[in-house]
């Protein structure tokens, strides 16, 4: 009985920041902006969490930061990628970039390891990974903002045609990129209990991955995470579990969501799928 | 410069002084630091030169793929590919010919490594960007586990494999005192002048660069863009791979799971920030090489070592800005 | 005409830098009619319509609606009047459902109530006779279903006066009828509509007035039951019918392109080439003519190698080249000058010199020397500092010249120039025929595009017409014959 639990929090906690994450890429992404740089998104958040949430000891002011930061963050990507109009890929990649240095800067400069963090429960964040999905979901397909995000990220020369600034949404919807790559973060630290400049070990790849796994919907994409996380828990419970003679090094668990991305991309391809705008002005 | 340009140096003027100003030290101070510390001492400029050599080379190979309009962000996986095939190849087979069948095989993995990024791309219409970064995390996987694994040394408890013979390495060119200059350098510098001719001077570069800039006007003009992008790719992978294994076949001497702090993402600064000259991958290589080795002594200073991977990044989004800005006004 | 006009535009003067667009133009179109806006390419009639949505600032004159002055700064301003457009490029999104394009833009609120949407869409779509599955992807449509979507959309959003842009260039015959038919009901209901048109037959047939363009001026307005097509013709043209000019036309050689039968998919799939028979020999100059969208495009494409034939064979110098390569062709003497400059023609960052060799640059004859470039500049004269000058630097005007220069480089033995003298001056337009006439005259061949009937006329040895995907070749006495040509483009 125990046992089953033990599996289901694991899963849970895996996925989650996958989730959130996935989430805020799909945000971006439909709305037409080429997202790599979820990763230094939630490194950001993270390490401001942790730096927040050790000085002041406030777990709740620690949160609004990290989101801050992150959201901080995407704003400079929509600098990039609207305003100066810079290619998605390079400001993806100066982002991340960025992000590396900024936090390993912050966490060397302000970090003090011998203060404790203070960390709301981590029940939050699953919650809101699970709900965040059905409420993109409905968002999408219910609402004139959804609506104008999508068509957006289809042709933002046709919704100029039709009199929507394609601008506007993108603004919008990179804020609510950073929101989610914020709790993101701020999950996988907490999680930790600590930062460090690894914590994010590519969860932002990894989550990119599960978002071209799900087709960029809300739904598809909660389950490829879901599967993801379920993938990691399994490789935390069989640690040292030996099959036959040999044991399965942690490299195959791990390296599945990449493999199942790479198949997927094969099979399928991206271009029917991928959102038609990505990447233009 | 336009209004938005001057901005945006602005902002990141200020950025850098305010990560500065809170460090306490002063930017004259840092900057005499990073010159020092990369530059200072025959010792130091041997150090950063063995940190030049694969972003140069690796810079080459993401700037070869990107005149063809494809975005190697797999450098980094090819180049930890080659370098671990570079150095199995080197164990076995001693002296001269383990080098060299070393950085063969290398180039061989990182091509080999490269060719599903670029078969999607060209036949399935996925971005080889997602693809490479997929391709990035298995190569770290797999190096990871195969390291840890059967490729493991018997003469250390951590994953490593064994040191090549000293033999079997690329041999040092020149060796004054503390200066040293490598073969797998001066290989590196050719490579630059010989990838510079063929893409300025033959008509294959002529060609690929046609595919990278607009792909409907070469087709128009009879080139065609599959194949060459295929090629492209083939020969950024293998040079990428080429990098791994010169920088463990020539300096490194053995493989390693953390062998390679980014090299293949710093190179894809390189090429970014080189311009649209093959030849501004000279300069761009040693500004990274500089700014690496050189921040060592900034964080003996107290001035925590992530200053480098900001101005890094903040000088990939300018350069990229002022590009974008040179296309577009067409001067 | 009295004050009932649903629009009234008075004295529009618009200019592009030293260029006039429109001077002093009028339009009436009484309240609830069809009213046709006809000319040739270039006369205004898209810059007109651009000043009525907004797009456009008139420099100079005024704008009523239904009496009452108005004045646009925005798109949006001219929205809220009721003035909305269906532009020739449809801005149907495809991966949207046809409920989801009706309502973008003008959604009923922040929250979309599906059931409530649909049930309006279905009666506004009823009202024109028209039933849609809601919930389908947009681009299950076909190019008319885009079309009534499209309409659809101006109904949603509650616009009494409709513009039209070529609203029947992507339509068959019977589909067109069938929007015609819809337009006259809208215009029952109380709609105004403007339809910009190259189809006289169209006009005469459907349109209760027409308003004449030529040259940024309004040369008439008239109600389509006092005149005909031969007057109207005239009047876009403007220019009496003169008899083909006498030019000693060379003896034709051998066959140099011969294609039969030849079918093409369109981007949308359709079937843009229909069948297309076409002779040319060597020494002959063909016209192509033919009002935009009538498969010229894919027709060159196809003749190009870039798209491929569905049916039919393509013969060049008497040998089957379905499967030649771009490269092969230029090789063979294959020259373009390519529909879309910016995007086939030349790669912009590029300097003039790297530009010159596009296309050459596996030619046997290849020369990469700095003269050549000079030779390609100073030939028809582009304006430019040197051969490093970037391309994307030159104006328009400099990069044609610069481009026809190169088509016609290294010994062409086939030239396929797709608006050659797109945005030129008279003088450069007489120099660009006359050095494809010396090059036919040296045995070469030539086929010409053109939306302007008469440079083809008075420089081509005979013209074929194209009309919806197929080419009619005139009687070999009217080959230059501007009323059977005029006739072959606009009808059948």
């Amino acid at each position: 009985m125990a046992g089953e639990a033990i599996w289901l929090v694991n899963t849970a906690v895996m996925a989650a920041p996958l989730v959130l994450a996935a989430m805020g890429g799909l945000l971006s992404e439909r709305s037409g902006v080429m997202n790599i740089a979820l990763e230094g998104k939630m490194l950001m958040a993270a390490c401001t969490l942790a730096l927040i949430g050790a000085s002041t000891g406030n777990a709740v002011l620690a949160l609004f930061s990290a989101i801050g930061v992150a959201t901080l963050m995407s704003l400079g990507h929509y600098l990039l990628t609207q305003t100066y109009k810079i290619d998605h890929v390079v400001s993806g990649m100066a982002l991340n970039a960025l992000a590396l240095g900024g936090a390993k800067f912050l966490s060397d400069k302000f970090g003090d390891p011998t203060k404790s963090v203070a960390f709301l429960p981590i029940e939050v964040y699953i919650g809101s990974a699970l709900i965040l999905p059905v409420i993109l979901g409905l968002w999408l397909a219910k609402t004139r903002a959804g609506l104008r995000l999508l068509a957006v990220g289809n042709s933002p020369e046709k919704c100029r045609q039709i009199g929507l600034n394609p601008l506007v949404v993108r603004f919008g919807a990179l804020i609510g990129t950073g929101l989610c790559c914020g709790l993101s973060g701020a999950m996988i630290v907490t999680n930790a209990g600590q930062f460090g400049e690894y914590v994010t070990a590519g969860k932002g790849f990894i989550a990119l991955a599960a978002l071209i796994l799900g087709g960029w919907r809300p739904i598809p994409t909660l389950v490829a995470a879901i599967g993801f996380g379920l993938i990691q828990a399994v490789q935390l419970q069989l640690q040292g579990v030996k099959i036959g003679a040999a044991e399965i090094p942690s490299e195959v668990w791990n390296g599945l969501p990449y493999l199942a991305t790479l198949v997927a991309l094969i099979v399928l391809g991206s271009k029917s799928r991928a959102p038609a705008g990505m990447g233009q002005h | 410069m336009s209004g938005r340009l001057i901005a945006l140096a602005f902002g990141i003027f200020v950025l850098i002084a305010a990560a500065l100003v809170s460090t306490q030290v002063s930017p004259v101070t840092a900057g005499k630091l990073l010159f020092e510390g990369s530059l200072g001492s025959p010792e130091r400029i041997s150090q950063t030169l063995v940190l030049v050599t694969p972003l140069l080379i690796a810079g080459i190979a993401v700037f070869v793929a990107l005149q063809a309009g494809l975005f190697n962000i797999g450098a980094e996986g090819q180049l930890l590919l080659g370098a671990m095939c570079g150095v199995v190849v080197a164990q076995k087979v001693p002296g001269f010919f383990g080098w060299v069948l070393g950085a063969i095989v290398g180039m061989a993995a990182g091509a080999a490594w490269a060719y599903p990024a670029v078969w999607i791309k060209v036949w399935r219409g996925g971005h080889e960007v997602i693809s490479t970064i997929m391709l990035n995390n298995i190569a770290l996987l797999l190096c990871g586990a195969l390291v840890r694994g059967p490729l493991k040394g018997t003469q250390s408890e951590s994953a490593t494999t064994d040191p090549l013979p000293a033999g079997s390495m690329v041999p040092n060119l020149l060796q004054s005192g503390d200066l040293r200059i490598n073969l797998a350098l001066v290989v590196g510098l050719v490579l630059l002048f010989g990838v510079a001719r063929f893409l300025l001077r033959s008509v294959g570069g002529f060609e690929l660069r046609a595919t990278g800039a607009n792909p409907t006007a070469a087709a128009f003009a009879g080139v065609e863009t599959k194949r060459v992008m295929v090629r492209a790719m083939l020969v950024s992978g293998a040079l990428a791979g080429l990098a791994g294994a010169f920088q463990a076949l020539a300096y490194e001497g053995r493989f390693y799971p953390d062998f390679s702090p980014g090299y293949g993402f710093d190179a894809l600064g390189v090429a970014l920030l080189a311009g649209s000259s093959p030849y501004g991958l000279l300069p761009a290589a040693l500004v990274f090489g500089i700014l690496s080795s050189g921040s060592a002594l900034l964080t003996i200073e107290g001035v925590p070592k992530g200053i480098v991977g900001i101005l890094l990044g903040l000088l990939i989004a300018f350069f990229a800005a002022v590009r974008y800005r040179e296309v577009r006004s067409g001067g | 005409m009295s004050a009932e006009a649903a629009v009234r535009m008075t004295g529009i003067t618009k200019r592009f830098g030293a260029f006039t667009a429109l001077e002093g133009v009028d339009l009436v179109v009484r309240n609830q009619t069809i009213h046709a806006v006809v000319g040739e390419n270039g006369a205004g009639k898209t810059t007109l319509m651009k000043v009525l949505q907004g797009l456009h600032a008139a420099d100079a004159g005024t704008l009523e609606l239904d009496g009452k002055t108005v004045s646009f700064r925005r798109a949006e301003d001219a929205y809220r009047s009721g003035i909305g457009m269906v532009s020739q490029h449809y801005s149907i999104i495809p991966e949207l459902t046809c409920l989801q394009n009706l309502m973008l833009g003008s959604e009923p609120g922040p929250l979309l109530d599906q059931s409530q949407a649909k049930e309006r869409a279905t009666r506004v779509a009823s009202e024109l006779g028209l039933s849609f599955d809601w919930d389908a992807l947009a681009e299950t449509l076909g190019p008319a279903g885009s079309q009534k979507l499209e309409i659809l959309k101006l109904l949603w959003r509650e616009s009494r006066i409709m513009i039209l842009d070529e609203p029947t260039a992507m339509l068959s015959p019977a589909d067109s009828d069938a929007l015609y038919a819809n337009l006259k009901g809208l215009v029952e209901r109380g709609a105004t509509v403007i339809v910009v048109t190259h189809r006289l037959p169209e006009v005469l047939e459907y349109c209760d007035d027409v308003t004449v363009l030529r040259g940024g001026k309004k040369i008439a307005a008239m109600a389509t039951s006092e005149t005909d097509a031969a007057t109207l013709a005239n009047l876009i043209v403007g220019r009496a019918l003169d008899g083909p000019s006498d030019q000693t036309r060379p003896e034709p050689g051998e066959v140099v392109l011969e294609l039969k039968g030849v079918r093409v998919l369109g981007d949308r799939g359709d079937e843009a080439l229909r069948g297309v028979d076409l002779t040319v020999r060597a020494g002959e100059m063909v016209g192509l003519a033919g009002v935009d969208g009538s498969g010229q495009r894919e027709l060159f494409r196809l003749l190009w190698g870039v798209a491929r034939p569905v049916g039919g064979t393509l013969t060049l110098f008497g040998q089957d080249a379905s499967n030649w390569s771009v490269r092969e062709r230029i090789a063979r003497g294959l020259r373009l000058v390519a529909e879309d400059r910016l995007h086939e023609g030349v790669v912009e960052s590029w300097s003039l010199h790297l530009n010159g060799q596009l296309g050459f640059q596996r030619h046997p004859d290849r020369e990469d020397s700095p003269q050549f470039t000079e030779e390609l500049i100073q030939r028809f004269r582009t304006k430019a500092r040197g051969i490093g000058d970037r391309i994307a630097s030159l104006s328009g005007g400099n990069q044609q010249r610069f481009v026809v220069a190169r088509a016609l480089a290294l010994d062409p033995e086939l030239i396929l120039a797709f608006q050659p003298t797109r945005g030129l001056d008279i003088a450069a337009t007489e120099e660009i025929f006359a050095a494809m006439r010396a090059h036919c005259a040296a045995g070469a061949a030539a086929l010409v595009v053109s939306f302007d009937l008469d440079d083809l006329i008075d420089h081509c040895d005979r013209v074929v017409a194209m009309n919806r995907g197929r080419i009619h070749t005139p009687a070999v006495e009217l080959g230059r014959d501007r009323a059977e040509l005029g006739r072959l483009m606009v009808t059948t």
